[in-house]
């Protein structure tokens, strides 16, 4: 079974990080999480590939089972969940910045904020993704200008660092600094 | 239908950028988890590889135990452990002159004059940049000098940074000339103003161990006050039976490549044992234990202690004889052995009182009568195992000598002695306080926090420099960052599985790292790409791995599937691979790459295996198993046919061929007929003089690619041909797996075997000639393979 769950279509997003004048309908704000109430409906066997992938990303020197704040987004987004930012620090108790690399989590604390992770449905669907860039095609002939995707990723909504930015684009752009995305997107989406 | 158009420019590109980020963010989490799991199966297979040396020695073992009185197996087995011939000094050089050696004029090679200066030494570096050969007068002359200047050294190098020197640390190269080349163009050759330390392990996997060693020892002849060497565990002449140094040298030099190795394996005890920086920094090659004393070690005889597995013989005659740590590190992998081995439980239960014999020892038991084997048998088993699980005692209790009067005896020092270069050659760190017998590798410990604490201030210094183990940065802190690893092979398991790295060390004593990665088919690769090319080699031997099992997996599968309905749960499927391989990997998380479709959560088993193999399993269920066992069992077979091989010629008799199997099969309870043994040595070509050549017949148990599958020489086939092996189809990403593989990494393409990819060879890592020099374990650099066929001998 894979581990990636595949959600439903939805045509908008339910949430909207912008602050924008759009008329988009905004996301009711969620009273203040309570990990504790959450139901966990995930079968055995997916728990128990959960643990396996959770060990995975444990690198307490006595595999100890427990993770750093910082790489909880990362196990979630690894067993196929999207969450944002935003929503895995909300999971993870707004806590502060320098708790996020001192501050370790164990599974059993993990599964609900995954099981929390996993009902939000707005995971964005491909064509989504394909609408997003083609907002920055000008000239509409499928090409962006990668200087302005880098711009915008590193500038809006939730930031990528220069290093994640070159990640994403490495060997993308053609000498003319452009990017043709559909590639791009089979880029991304090969992984 | 667009979800933008609503939106206004600025929402737009808002929205855009948070979904790119969003699907990103994912991307480089999933990136992330393969990268960890493919490093995990490369561990894990290393793993399983030490437990084929594990395995060896248990064979051996069982070969001690129970040899027949019948004069063939008898043969066979004095053969195996028979003594090295004993030369005195004068007769050595005399057997290694090179004088005789004619260098012919169509030779284009360096041709070296001594003593040996920079530019000579800086020459052979580009000579073997350039792919030439130094031709085998020079190495035995280059060698002799070595020798000689090796004898002088002491057992603990002793550097300083005075002068303002940096110096340069290098750890394993394993035979990557790549990554000294890389080395020496980051940092500068050695040379008075640019001192170097290298900490062991230069040969075995990779395929120019021989250059290597050249190098180093040129450059050591012309700076010997710069350029410091210590010994590794693979600087031993029966592992590099094993992991393809001595196959390498009889192949480069065919007509003198037994003196070559002969006089190598004198260097290499030679070599000096550990390093240490302004008396605070230590540098060896595996590690340390609880006992380590460097006064002790300061002390020893080096020399006589030649290799790991032959423990010194000492001619003064003693009332008590101990029995040498090859034989209780091997009992400790008896007693401390998870699972009793990768494959296969325990073959014999009475392993306690196991043989305390040396390997050298044995042949002058093998004339023994059967009273005196039971007076001996009897006295060992007064002798009581030490609990290894608390402190690591050496056994020192006496034991009583059998009658042989040339039997080997030493003295309770001989046996400290051993066990301290052992730990220095063999330990590795652990995270866990204490001290415990390493048994995983067979040798040496796994040491503790605490103990690297006491040994640092016992002996004032402050910091341990060790290698031994692959890192995938190169380099690794741990014990509080008491103790460094450094590891200079890049690509190790796989092209992009890790980088290589060197230290650079100032009067500061604060190391300086840097790191780097060899080949260009790296460069020219993004990290996803790198991922998935290490990931598709990853899967591929763990595939095989399954493969070979299948027998046992299918019964493992039966035994929960009680129903017979052919179906078995995730859960299930991972906890019975567990079982069976005793492999350490997140089997749910790999899942998806290693099975293609499953109904209802359930996967079909059956199917499962038909996705293996091509064809139904048929009745020949024995034949299947046993083939399989041998399979798994190559590199033990192997190393004993080199070991049977006294004169290194490459072949056997058939004799000793068909009693090697044999006795193999008798040890795994595998029943193996004449009738089939003579299929194994026709179907694989050999001479038709009665003699096997073993590099033919182990071919024979490599999996093949297409061509030569063609070419009809290969084993496999019968498993194919009634079972079926992987086979690899022409866009083998979308067989098995679920996530859409739209991009293939060019290496993925079946009929190209790694060489072919990298237009510069010169930069190639993994470009393997039909004859490899390394033996088939998963952690060697192994061919993309494509194809598993053999040919099938008629039944």
């Amino acid at each position: 079974m894979a581990p990636k769950k595949v959600e439903p279509k939805k045509p908008e997003p339910k949430k909207e990080e912008a602050p924008a004048p759009a008329p988009v309908p905004e996301t009711p704000k969620e009273p203040e999480l309570d990990l504790k109430s959450v139901p966990l409906e995930f079968t055995a066997d997916q728990i128990e590939e959960f643990r396996d992938a959770f060990t995975l990303f444990d690198e307490t020197p006595t595999g100890e089972m427990k993770i750093r704040y910082a790489q909880c987004g990362d196990v979630m987004r690894a067993l196929g969940h999207n969450p944002t930012n935003a929503d895995v620090l909300t999971v993870l108790g707004k806590p502060k910045a320098e708790d996020m690399n001192t501050k370790y989590l164990d599974f059993e604390t993990f599964l609900p904020m995954l099981q929390h992770v996993s009902r939000t449905k707005d995971q964005g669907t491909f064509e989504d993704f394909v609408e997003g860039l083609r907002v920055f095609d000008k000239e509409g002939n499928g090409t962006v200008m990668g200087a302005e995707l880098r711009h915008v990723l590193a500038t809006l909504g939730e930031k990528m660092t220069e290093d994640e930015v070159d990640r994403l684009m490495a060997g993308q752009e053609d000498a003319n600094g452009c990017i043709n995305y559909t590639s791009f997107i089979k880029h991304i989406l090969s992984g | 239908m667009s979800s933008f158009s609503c939106l206004s420019a600025a929402a737009r590109t808002m929205k855009a950028a948070v979904l790119i980020q969003r699907w990103y963010r994912q991307y480089a989490a999933r990136m992330e988890m393969r990268r960890r799991y493919t490093w995990n199966i490369f561990q894990s297979m290393e793993y399983a590889d030490l437990q084929d040396q594990i395995k060896l020695y248990n064979f051996l073992g069982y070969l001690m135990d129970n040899f027949t009185p019948s004069s063939s197996e008898r043969n066979l087995i004095s053969h195996i452990f028979r003594e090295n011939e004993v030369c005195r000094d004068a007769e050595w050089e005399r057997y290694f002159s090179y004088t005789n050696i004619d260098v012919p004029d169509i030779y284009s090679g360096p041709r070296l004059t001594f003593p040996l200066d920079m530019d000579q030494a800086a020459d052979l570096v580009e000579a073997f940049k350039n792919k030439q050969q130094l031709h085998s007068r020079y190495v035995l002359q280059l060698l002799l000098e070595t020798w000689k200047l090796l004898r002088v050294l002491p057992n603990i190098n002793r550097v300083s940074t005075c002068h303002s020197k940096e110096i340069t640390i290098c750890g394993d190269l394993h035979g990557q000339l790549e990554d000294l080349l890389l080395i020496f163009y980051k940092n500068g050759m050695p040379s008075l103003e640019k001192p170097y330390v290298f900490n062991g392990d230069y040969v075995d996997r990779g395929k120019d161990s021989m250059e290597i060693l050249l190098i180093l020892f040129a450059f050591l002849l012309v700076f010997p006050g710069d350029v410091y060497l210590n010994r590794g565990n693979h600087e031993d002449h029966i592992i590099n039976l094993r992991y393809g140094f001595t196959k390498e040298v009889l192949n480069k030099y065919k007509l003198h490549g037994k003196r070559i190795l002969k006089l190598l394996q004198k260097i290499f005890s030679w070599l000096p044992l550990v390093t240490v920086i302004d008396q605070r920094v230590l540098i060896v090659h595996g590690g340390i234990s609880d006992t380590t004393d460097l006064a002790l070690i300061a002390r020893v005889d080096r020399h006589r202690y030649v290799s790991s597995l032959r423990p010194p013989k000492k001619k003064t005659p003693s009332r008590t004889n101990v029995y040498a740590d090859s034989e209780r590190y091997v009992e400790m992998i008896i007693c401390k052995n998870r699972g009793g081995s990768l494959t296969f439980p325990k073959p014999f239960d009475a392993r306690e009182s196991f043989q305390r014999r040396s390997l050298q020892d044995f042949s002058s038991t093998v004339a023994r009568t059967l009273e005196e084997e039971f007076e001996v048998r009897r006295r060992q088993a007064e002798f009581s195992l030490s609990s290894f699980s608390k402190s690591h005692r050496i056994l020192s209790s006496a034991l009583s000598s059998d009658s042989e009067p040339e039997s080997s005896e030493f003295t309770d020092t001989g046996n400290d002695e051993w066990k301290q270069i052992l730990d220095l050659l063999w330990s590795d760190p652990m995270s866990h306080k204490g001290c415990i017998p390493n048994e995983v590798r067979g040798g040496g410990c796994y040491w503790g926090p605490d103990v690297t604490e006491d040994f640092l201030n016992r002996h004032s210094l402050q910091l341990i420099i060790r290698s031994h183990e692959c890192k995938q940065d190169g380099y690794e802190f741990c014990h509080n960052r008491k103790v460094l690893t450094i590891f200079s092979a890049s690509n190790y398991y796989e092209v992009g599985s890790n980088r290589g790295a060197f230290i650079r060390l100032g009067p500061d004593l604060v190391p300086y790292f840097v790191q780097y990665q060899a080949t260009r088919m790296t460069r020219g690769l993004s990290f996803p790409q790198n991922v998935k090319r290490t990931e598709h080699t990853a899967l591929k031997v763990l595939r095989e791995q399954l493969f070979v099992h299948k027998s046992d997996l299918l019964s493992a599968f039966q035994e929960i599937d009680k129903e017979n309905t052919g179906l078995i749960c995730l859960n299930d499927w991972a906890s019975a691979i567990e079982r069976v391989l005793h492999l350490d990997l997140p089997w749910r998380v790999l899942h998806p790459q290693l099975v293609s479709s499953t109904t209802d959560g359930k996967l079909d088993y059956h199917g499962w295996f038909r996705d293996l193999a091509l064809k139904k399993p048929s009745s020949e269920h024995i034949e299947q198993t046993m083939l399989e066992t041998l399979y798994r069992h190559r590199s033990t077979l192997e190393t004993i046919f080199r070991i049977v091989d006294t004169d290194n010629s490459g072949l056997i008799t058939f004799e000793d061929f068909r009693q090697t199997l044999k006795l193999l099969s008798a040890y795994l309870k595998m029943e193996i007929s004449d009738e089939v043994i003579n299929e194994l040595v026709i179907s694989t070509d050999t001479n038709n003089d009665g003699s096997i050549d073993i590099d033919e017949f182990m071919e024979a148990f490599r999996l093949v690619d297409k061509s030569r599958l063609e070419r009809g020489k290969s084993l496999l086939k019968l498993m194919q041909d009634n079972q079926s092996l992987p086979q690899e189809t022409e866009t083998p990403r979308t067989v098995y797996s679920t996530a859409p593989q739209t991009s293939q990494c060019p290496a993925s393409q079946p009929a190209d075997p790694p060489a072919s990819n990298t237009a510069d060879s010169a930069c190639s890592q993994t470009a393997n000639p039909p004859v490899s020099q390394t033996a088939d374990s998963p952690g060697s650099q192994t061919e993309d393979l494509c194809h598993i066929s053999v040919v099938v001998p008629p039944q």
